[in-house]
């Protein structure tokens, strides 16, 4: 192929990467190097506020108001900080500080003091919570999503497409919703709360402890992520050859050696390519951490960067958070890929 | 100021609105406002609505994640909002930021039109910065059949509040005695439920002269204590229990008090959601001190428009004061504690009036206080949660607030 027409056909999806991927990310690396704010002076002002029935309430005090320029607008301070927002995101002088001195009430091993100091620290806390998340539902949803698919290809061709659909309903119905219907399910007389007690176990408080409150979180996530490892390798199981599998049988191989050496060889390709991605999607994990309102028990660090936007209102501090979720999401990535590469290089 | 509240307002949003009068505004164009989400703001959405016609578009967008977009909005070159809904301490750091627009000519202009009374400015020095129309602040709610059976008296202070608390445990009609907005995301409630224990205990957010935090102090750690004594009463699952399930707890008969919002006692005689019609009475917060004030802020809701707008500032304005104008207030008398003159005070509004007789203080206007209510909803809820001392939270929000701080430049 000419070097132009080879140009021509990849230029379209260049500009796409460029204008989606390229910028954004040079945008959050330049938001995260600087911080700005309104330039404030301290002055006595007077706020005046009503009460009710036609009074109000007059209040004078030091409050910080906007330094105006010469055309009157308000003077926005733009100043490089450099690192310091990455530092100020990932608490290390706080850390270092924390792992030093060691809290007085606290107990236990050296060990667990550590762990508590630490996840003391938002970023640190957010950091354990997100990586437990994610190293619990990669293997639990391939798992699953395997079993659903070996148990829908087992039933009769007449039922699959049913079987299929309803499947993949959890990946259809949009996270919030479905964090919404998992989470009212929980809550203090719900379906689930109210029914636990009625047969006679008591009332169980599923959001009031950081272990339950995290084992609803990670089952609801590999609820959410199996129907898409489903979906996929039951493709995969559609293109597995009769051949081999019959040879096994031949040869005496029971079951579970047919799956463990004929079947899961097969599709190992397929599995790589859905933990990749699932890697990615769950260290964003987010919506079953705002919706249960758990950021005391758990927390992302995903919602570090809505709640630093939100409630902090800073968007250098809040890029710098996005700017470490990249960060990890490749971390967790690179052993995945070279296996795979690995892996490619020997079958060729 | 949860998010899955949204979805109930996505549904509302898209009902048909009922609007068809007009409400004599001739002109064309667009307005577009953003308000956060509860019923009075829906009603005053409707009423905006009705202003609609053939070639003048009006949309409100309902929204209990309006702060996000309201920060970026108003930042940007251009709002796309012409117009907001803001209260006490949303308001401040906009104002700080001088990105209100000033409404002192706008008013000048329509005071006689649209019969502005002096009670619904906001005023900051002499600029009007929004027009208010609701007052509001969270007083205590109890079961008057259960006080009654109990012979308990309405709690004065705290400890007769944890007194009354124990004698109800053995109610059985009540799963716990005790309700309070404990929950919701992002800390907010839970903070601003502090924030009354503190003030009410006699201490200070922040000091005003240096902006320094102040809320790390002998009277902090009291009223942090206080909600861990209380949080003993209350669901276990308190701490992802936000107002309107603390609200529907009590409609349904599973708490026999509750401190709540002024806005949503009428919803206690709702029978179409609550269980306890009449059965429900009304009295200022408990104060922290005998004597005292009772531990709760007095709070005001109002309209802002923005510097920005890429809309027409006349036209937002006169949208707005149609939506509350007398005749709304007339029609709606009992939703609200609305601050025009022509409220006829209802039993509903009794406990938040009684409150500011008590000098109950209004909440903090100044953009301090919003920095310090975040760092406090961030680690308080550590403490409640078992996990680390009443102090250790305090000097943890100390720390996320003096970095707040730093960071917009007020330290």
């Amino acid at each position: 192929m000419k070097l132009r027409t080879f140009l021509a056909f990849v230029a379209p999806s260049v500009a796409i990467m460029v204008i989606l991927i390229a910028v954004p990310l040079v945008g959050i690396v330049y938001l995260s190097l600087f911080q700005s704010h309104t330039k404030t002076e301290l002055v006595e002002l007077t706020v005046e506020v009503p009460t009710f029935g036609g009074q109000t309430r007059r209040d004078t005090r030091m409050s910080p108001q906007p330094v105006l320029d010469s055309s009157g607008n308000p003077v926005r301070v733009w100043t490089y900080v450099g690192a310091r927002n990455l530092e100020k995101a990932t608490d290390l002088d706080q850390l270092a500080q924390a792992l030093d001195t060691m809290r007085d009430g606290a107990e236990g091993g050296l060990l667990r003091r550590m762990y508590q100091e630490a996840t003391n620290i938002d970023f640190w806390a957010a950091l354990e919570f997100t990586l437990l998340y994610t190293f619990i539902t990669t293997p639990a949803m391939l798992a699953v999503g395997l079993g659903l698919a070996l148990a829908v290809n087992s039933v009769t061709r007449r039922l699959r497409g049913t079987l299929v659909f309803a499947t993949l309903l959890p990946m259809i119905v949009t996270p919030i919703v479905s964090s919404l219907a998992v989470y009212w399910l929980f809550l203090d007389n719900s379906l689930i709360s109210t029914l636990t007690n009625e047969l006679g176990f008591g009332r169980f408080y599923f959001l009031a402890d950081q272990v339950t409150t995290r084992t609803l979180i990670i089952c609801y996530g590999i609820w959410f992520s199996a129907p898409f490892a489903f979906i996929i390798l039951y493709a995969g199981l559609q293109t597995l050859p009769q051949e081999p599998l019959e040879s096994a049988m031949i040869d005496g191989a029971n079951e579970w050696q047919r799956l463990r050496y004929v079947i899961v060889p097969h599709l190992a390709p397929l599995i790589t390519v859905i933990a990749l991605i699932h890697i990615m999607d769950a260290y964003r994990v987010f919506e079953p951490i705002l919706v249960f309102s758990s950021d005391v028990y758990a927390s992302s660090v995903q919602y570090l960067t809505y709640f630093v936007l939100a409630y902090e209102d800073n968007i250098h501090k809040a890029a710098a958070y996005s700017l470490l979720t990249i960060v990890g999401v490749i971390l967790l990535l690179v052993p995945v890929l070279r296996h795979s590469f690995k892996e490619r290089r020997v079958q060729l | 100021m949860k998010f899955r509240h949204l979805l109930a307002a996505a549904a509302l949003a898209v009902a048909p609105s009922m609007a068809s009068a007009n409400c004599g505004i001739e002109d064309s164009g667009e307005v577009n406002i953003l308000t956060n989400f509860f019923d009075t703001l829906e009603l005053l959405a409707n009423a905006m609505e009705e202003c609609e016609t053939e070639s003048f578009k009006i949309d409100v967008k309902l929204t209990t994640t309006h702060k996000e977009e309201r920060e970026r909005a108003f930042e940007a070159s251009s709002s796309p909002y012409d117009g907001s809904a803001v209260a006490n301490s949303s308001i401040t750091a906009l104002q700080a930021k001088g990105q209100l627009l000033r409404l002192n000519e706008l008013v000048d202009k329509y005071r006689e039109e649209h019969q502005i009374e002096d009670q619904m400015l906001i005023r900051f020095g002499d600029d009007i910065s929004a027009i208010a129309f609701m007052a509001n602040a969270q007083h205590f709610f109890y079961r008057i059949d259960l006080f009654e059976k109990h012979g308990l008296e309405v709690p004065s202070t705290y400890e007769d509040l944890l007194a009354a608390a124990e004698a109800l445990k053995a109610e059985e009609s009540v799963t716990y005695p005790f309700g309070a907005a404990f929950g919701g995301s992002g800390g907010w409630e839970v903070a601003n439920e502090f924030v009354n224990l503190l003030l009410a205990n006699g201490g200070q957010l922040f000091d005003p002269a240096t902006s320094e935090p102040a809320f790390d102090s002998a009277e902090g750690l009291e009223a942090l204590e206080m909600m861990g004594r209380l949080s003993e009463y209350m669901s276990p699952n308190a701490l992802a229990l936000d107002f309107l399930d603390v609200k529907r707890q009590l409609q349904q008969s599973e708490v026999a008090m509750a401190i709540l919002w002024g806005s949503e006692a009428n919803g206690m005689d709702d029978p179409s959601e609550s269980t306890v019609v009449d059965m429900v009475g009304f009295a200022p917060a408990p104060a922290m001190v005998d004597g005292g004030p009772p531990a709760t802020t007095f709070w005001w809701d109002g309209y802002v428009i923005p510097k920005n707008l890429d809309g027409d500032a006349d036209l937002t304005f006169r949208v707005i004061m149609h939506a509350t104008s007398p005749d709304v207030v007339a029609a709606n008398n009992e939703a609200a504690l609305w601050i025009r003159s022509n409220y006829v005070p209802t039993k509903y509004a009794t406990a938040v009036v009684d409150s500011v007789k008590a000098n109950a203080p209004p909440y903090p206007m100044n953009p301090q206080a919003e920095i310090a209510h975040g760092a406090l909803g961030n680690n308080i809820g550590d403490f409640l949660a078992g996990k680390e001392s009443a102090a250790q939270s305090l000097a943890d929000a100390a720390a996320d607030y003096r970095s707040a701080a730093e960071d917009a430049g007020l330290l």
